[in-house]
C-alpha cells in the first residue's frame, strides 16, 4: 500500500508518517513528530498538514478499497495518540475570556476534526470544553444548562448528518435562543445556503479557521485590525 | 449493530456466504435467499441506495471498475445499511458481460463477524475519551501551574512589601531614638545652664542689696536710680532661669511629688495671703470662692499651688477692670476642677492653642506692658500632668478667659505608694525584705513591679531618715540606694551602713545616673550600677548577695489534718517552712498571699476540685509559676493523669510519702519548674 497521493497542502514528511500510521507503527510515527518538532515546525502546523492530511488520506484509502475498517481505525487510534502528545506542546496565547462548547451533531462518529478545531480555539485563547463524537441533543441541553459558553461550535461532515444537526440546534435554541452557534465540516461547505436557513455561521473545513470565525464572530479580529492600523 | 440484528440471526449456523448478480448501475437482478434475509433487498433494488450514508461512493466505485474490467480477486469492504442498523460485509465482484446496459456484476459476499466491528467501533470510541481525558489532565495541570506562577509572585509582593514595612519600621526606630536624644540633651542643657546661671546671679542681687543698703558708703540718686534698674534686671532673669529650670526638670520627669494629706479651704486661705501683693491694682478684685463639699486632697500641694500662682498671676496681669475667680469643685468621678476665670481681654481663638507652647506669647498692648517669662503656662501644664491631670483653657476674646485644672484628688502613685508602705509594715512570710531608699515614687513603684513574685518584699524608704528608721525596724536582706537623692548625705548613709557592727553584712546597691562606681565601691557597696536597670539583673543580683539566707516555703493544701500534720513531721528540720490549708479556697488564697515556693496539693478535696485550684492558680500570673506537687491516696484514671501531668510538677502518692522522696520530688518539681533548682541544701 504505498501508491496513494497526499494533499497538495501536506509536508514533506507526510507521507513518511501516512507510512508508519499503516503499518500500525505508533513509535515510528511519533518520531516522525517528534524529528518536525525538533526541526522547528510547530504543533499548529503539524496538525494541519501532517495529521489531518494523513487522516484525509486513510479515509480515501478505505473508499479505495486499499485498506480495512479495522485499518482506519488503528492508524486513527495512533492519530489520536499523536495528537494528545502535540496537545501539550500547543502554543497558547494569554485567555480571552470568552468559552466555546465543542460538539459533533448525532450521528457524526469522527471527531478528529472538531477535536483539532478545539486545539485551536484553545490557542487563539478560548476556554474550551469539548463532548466528543454522536452527541445526543439531551446531552446537549444538558451540558449548555451546566455552563452557558459564549459560542457553541458543531461538526457535521456529512449530507447524512444534517438531521443531526437540525436537532442539535433546536436543542441549543431551547435553552440559549441568542447563543452564536458555528458549524464547521464539509456539510455545510457544500450547501452555503444552508447556514444562513439555519441561522447559524459556517466556516471553512479546516480547523484554524474555526478559531477565526470565532473571534470574527465576538469583534476580536477587528479590534486586532484596529491595533495593527493605528501601530 | 447489535448480534440481534435480522442479519446475523438469519446466517446463524448456515454459511456466511450469499450471492447477487447486478447491472452496470448496481440493481439488483437476481439474489439467492441468504442474501434476501441477511441484506432485507429484493430484486430491483439498488445496492448502492442500500449503502450506509456516506459509504454509497465505495460501493459506486466497484460498479465502475467492475464496468471497466480492472477489478482484483480481493474483497470490498462495504457498508450497507440493514433495518436502519449498518451491515458491514466483504464483496467479491467478477464481471460477466463488460459492455453498456447489459453489463451484468456477480457478487459473492460475505458478513464480517458483528462482534468484530462493535468492538472496533467500541475501541476506537474509547480511545477518543481518553484523548479527551488527557487534555482535561493538561489542562488542569497548567491551571495548577498558573496558580502556582501567581502564588509565587504574590509570595514575591508580600515580601518585598514587608522589607520595605521593616526598613520603615526601622527608620522610624531610629528616628524616634535620636529625637529623644536631642530632647533629652536640651532638657540636661537648659537644666545645667540654668543652674550655673543662679549662681552669678546670687552674687549679683546680693552685692546690688548690699550696695542699696548704703554699707559702702553713701550713694549719689542717680547711682540709686541705676542700682535700682541693675536689681530689677537681674530679679527678672532669677525669675526666668528659675522656671525655665523647673520645665527641664518636669520634662526629665525629675520632678519628685511630695504628697500628703490637706484640706481644700487651707489651702485657699494660703494661697489667697500669697497671691495678695500681686492684686493690687483696685480695678481688678481677687475672688477666692470658698470650697463646698471638698474632700481632703492627698496630691502635691506644692506643686498645685505653683499651678494656681502662675494661672491667678497671669490672669491679673491681663485683667484691667473686673474681677478674677478662684474656685474649687469635686466631681462625681473623685476628680477636682479648680478653675481661675478672669474678665479681661482674653485670647485669639487662633492662638489659643498656642498659648501653652514654650516662650509663646499673646500679641497685644497688655503683653508689652507685663513681661513674662513666656513659661509659665508650659510649666503649669507640665505640672498639671505629673499630678495625673490637665489643663484647659476656654476664652472668649474681648470678655475674658477661664483656665480648668482637673486632678484626681488622689493623686494615683500617692495611692500606690501609700499601699506599698502599708504593706511593708509586715515583711510577708517567705518574703525577704529589700529596703529600697529612693525619693521617687514612680521608681519605688517599679522596684515593686520588678521584684513582685521573685521573693523579695520591697521596704520603701523616701528619705534617709524612714530608711534609718526602717533599718532599726527590719533587717532588709540588701539595701538598694539611690544616691541621688541627697548628695553627700546618700554617700555618708552608706559609709554609716558598712560602719554600723548591726548592718555591715547587709550587701548594698547603689544606683546612680552618674558614673561613681569607685566612690561606692570605696564606701563599701557590694553592687553598683547605672540607670536605668533592668528586671532581671536586679533579680540576679538580688539573689546572689541575699541567697545565702533564703528560706523555702511550702504550701499543703489538704482537707485531712493528719495528712497535712504528715507533711509538717515529714519536713521539719528541713529547708522547708511548711503553711497550711484545710481547702482549695483557702489554699488559693494562701498561695496568693506567700507566693511559696512549691504547693503540695491533694487530688481529692469535697469542695474545690484539684483541677479547680490548679486553674486558680494559673489564672494569677504571680501564683503562675508556683510548682504544684499533687499528692493522692486515689488510684488515678488514666485520662485524669494525663491532664495532671501537664498542669502539675510532680505526682506522689501519698502512702509512699516519706522525707527522701518528698524532699527528693520538690527538688524535681522545682527544677522542672527553672526556678531555684540549686538552691539551699535539700539533702534529707
Amino acid at each position: 500500500m504505498s501508491a496513494f497521493e497526499l494533499p497538495t497542502s501536506a509536508l514533506p514528511r507526510t507521507e513518511a508518517y501516512l507510512r508508519a500510521v499503516l503499518a500500525n507503527d505508533s513509535r515510528a510515527a511519533l518520531r516522525v513528530v517528534e524529528d518536525e518538532l525538533a526541526a522547528g515546525t510547530s504543533a499548529a502546523l503539524l496538525q494541519l498538514f501532517l495529521v489531518v492530511p494523513a487522516q484525509h488520506e486513510i479515509g480515501r484509502l478505505w473508499q479505495d478499497n486499499q485498506i480495512t475498517v479495522a485499518q482506519e481505525h488503528l492508524a486513527t487510534a495512533i492519530s489520536q495518540l499523536v495528537l494528545s502528545r502535540l496537545y501539550s506542546r500547543l502554543p497558547r496565547a494569554e485567555a480571552n475570556g470568552f468559552s466555546v462548547l465543542v460538539a459533533c451533531v448525532e450521528g457524526e462518529q469522527h471527531d478528529m476534526g472538531a477535536r483539532i478545531g478545539a486545539d485551536f480555539l484553545e490557542m487563539a485563547g478560548f476556554d474550551v470544553r469539548f463532548l466528543g463524537a454522536n452527541v445526543q441533543p439531551a446531552k446537549l441541553i444538558e451540558a449548555l444548562q451546566g455552563h452557558l459558553p459564549t459560542l457553541l461550535a458543531l461538526s457535521a461532515s456529512l449530507h447524512f448528518h444534517l438531521s443531526g444537526l437540525r436537532a442539535a440546534i433546536a436543542a441549543a435554541r431551547t435553552v440559549a435562543p441568542l447563543l452564536p452557534i458555528v458549524v464547521g465540516g464539509a456539510l455545510l461547505q457544500t450547501a452555503p445556503r444552508l447556514a444562513d436557513e439555519l441561522g447559524v455561521k459556517a466556516f471553512g473545513a479546516r480547523a484554524d479557521e474555526l478559531a477565526f470565525t470565532c473571534r470574527q464572530l465576538l469583534g476580536l479580529e477587528a479590534a486586532r485590525a484596529r491595533e495593527v492600523e493605528s501601530a | 449493530m447489535s448480534e440481534h440484528s435480522p442479519a446475523a440471526s438469519a446466517f446463524r449456523g448456515h454459511s456466511r456466504e450469499f450471492q447477487l448478480l447486478c447491472d452496470g448501475a448496481s440493481t439488483i437482478l437476481w439474489l439467492d435467499e441468504r442474501a434476501q434475509k441477511a441484506l432485507h433487498v429484493a430484486v430491483g433494488d439498488s445496492l448502492r441506495a442500500r449503502a450506509a450514508p456516506g459509504t454509497q461512493d465505495k460501493v459506486h466505485r466497484l460498479f465502475m471498475q467492475a464496468e471497466a474490467s480492472t477489478l482484483g480477486s480481493e474483497a470490498w469492504e462495504v457498508v450497507l445499511e440493514v433495518s436502519g442498523q449498518p451491515l458491514v460485509v466483504a464483496l467479491y465482484a467478477s464481471t460477466l458481460i463488460e459492455h453498456g446496459a447489459d453489463s451484468k456484476v456477480a457478487i459473492t459476499g460475505s458478513l464480517v463477524p458483528s462482534d468484530y466491528g462493535a468492538a472496533l467501533g467500541q475501541v476506537s470510541a474509547n480511545l477518543s475519551e481518553m484523548a479527551t481525558l488527557h487534555r482535561e489532565t493538561d489542562r488542569q495541570q497548567r491551571e495548577l501551574l498558573r496558580r502556582h506562577e501567581e502564588l509565587v509572585r504574590l509570595h514575591a509582593q508580600l515580601q518585598e512589601s514587608y522589607r520595605g514595612v521593616v526598613a520603615l519600621h526601622h527608620e522610624i526606630g531610629e528616628k524616634d531614638d535620636s529625637l529623644r536624644r536631642a530632647s533629652e540633651i536640651k532638657t540636661r542643657l537648659v537644666a545645667n545652664v540654668s543652674h550655673e546661671f543662679r549662681t552669678p546671679l546670687n552674687s549679683i542681687l546680693g552685692l546690688t542689696k548690699l550696695l542699696l543698703s548704703r554699707a559702702d558708703g553713701d550713694l549719689t540718686d542717680e547711682q540709686e536710680t541705676q542700682l535700682n534698674f541693675v536689681r530689677q534686671s537681674a530679679e527678672s532673669l532669677y525669675a526666668l532661669v528659675n522656671d525655665m529650670l523647673d520645665l527641664s526638670k518636669t520634662e526629665a520627669e525629675r520632678v519628685a511629688l511630695r504628697t500628703h494629706t490637706f484640706a481644700a479651704d487651707n489651702f485657699f486661705t494660703s494661697l489667697r495671703g500669697m497671691l495678695r501683693p500681686l492684686a493690687n491694682d483696685p480695678a481688678v478684685e481677687l475672688h477666692f470662692e470658698p470650697p463646698v463639699g471638698v474632700a481632703d486632697l492627698d496630691t502635691d500641694e506644692g506643686k498645685l499651688a505653683q499651678i494656681l500662682r502662675n494661672l491667678v498671676a497671669n490672669a491679673l496681669k491681663f485683667t484691667e477692670r473686673g474681677e478674677v475667680r478662684v474656685s474649687i469643685q469635686q466631681n462625681a468621678d473623685d476628680t477636682l476642677s479648680l478653675c481661675v476665670s478672669d474678665t479681661g481681654i482674653g485670647i485669639p481663638y487662633a492662638e489659643q492653642k498656642r498659648v501653652f507652647e514654650e516662650f509663646y506669647q499673646a500679641d497685644n498692648p497688655l503683653q508689652r506692658v507685663h513681661k513674662g517669662t513666656g513659661l509659665g503656662l508650659t510649666l503649669s501644664q507640665n505640672l498639671a500632668v505629673r499630678l495625673g491631670g490637665s489643663l484647659e483653657l476656654v476664652s472668649e476674646p474681648g470678655h475674658g478667659s477661664t483656665f480648668t485644672l482637673k486632678i484626681p484628688r488622689y493623686h494615683p502613685e500617692a495611692r500606690e505608694v501609700a499601699a506599698l508602705v502599708e504593706r511593708s509594715q509586715v515583711v510577708a512570710p517567705g518574703h525577704q525584705p529589700v529596703l529600697v531608699v529612693e525619693d521617687d515614687r514612680q521608681t519605688l513603684l517599679l522596684y515593686e513591679k520588678y521584684l513582685r513574685g521573685s521573693g523579695f518584699q520591697v521596704i520603701p524608704a523616701r528619705s534617709l531618715d524612714e530608711a534609718r528608721a526602717a533599718l532599726k525596724r527590719v533587717k532588709p536582706a540588701a539595701v538598694v540606694l539611690d544616691i541621688m537623692l541627697d548628695g553627700e548625705a546618700s554617700w555618708s548613709f552608706l559609709h554609716d551602713l558598712k560602719a554600723n557592727e548591726a548592718t555591715r553584712d547587709v550587701p548594698a546597691l547603689v544606683v546612680t545616673v552618674t558614673n561613681r562606681e569607685e566612690r561606692a565601691r570605696a564606701l563599701g557597696a557590694d553592687e553598683f550600677f547605672m540607670k536605668p536597670m533592668e528586671r532581671e539583673w536586679l533579680l540576679n543580683k538580688l539573689k546572689a548577695m541575699a541567697g545565702r539566707q533564703e528560706l523555702n516555703t511550702l504550701l499543703v493544701i489538704d482537707d485531712d489534718k493528719v495528712a497535712r500534720y504528715l507533711v509538717k513531721k515529714t519536713l521539719a528540720d528541713s529547708p522547708y517552712r511548711v503553711i497550711e490549708a484545710a481547702d482549695g479556697n483557702e489554699g488559693v488564697l494562701l498561695a496568693k498571699k506567700h507566693l511559696p515556693d512549691v504547693i503540695f496539693l491533694d487530688f481529692v478535696m469535697p469542695e474545690m476540685s484539684a483541677f479547680d485550684v490548679l486553674d486558680e492558680l494559673k489564672r494569677d500570673p504571680a501564683t503562675r509559676n508556683i510548682p504544684v506537687v499533687i499528692y493522692t491516696s486515689k488510684n488515678l484514671a488514666e485520662e485524669e493523669r494525663r491532664r495532671l501531668e501537664q498542669e502539675a510538677s510532680a505526682i506522689l502518692p501519698k502512702q509512699s510519702l516519706s522525707r527522701e522522696i518528698a524532699i527528693a520530688r520538690i527538688r524535681e518539681a522545682l527544677e522542672k519548674a527553672g526556678i531555684r533548682g540549686a538552691k539551699g541544701d535539700l539533702s534529707p
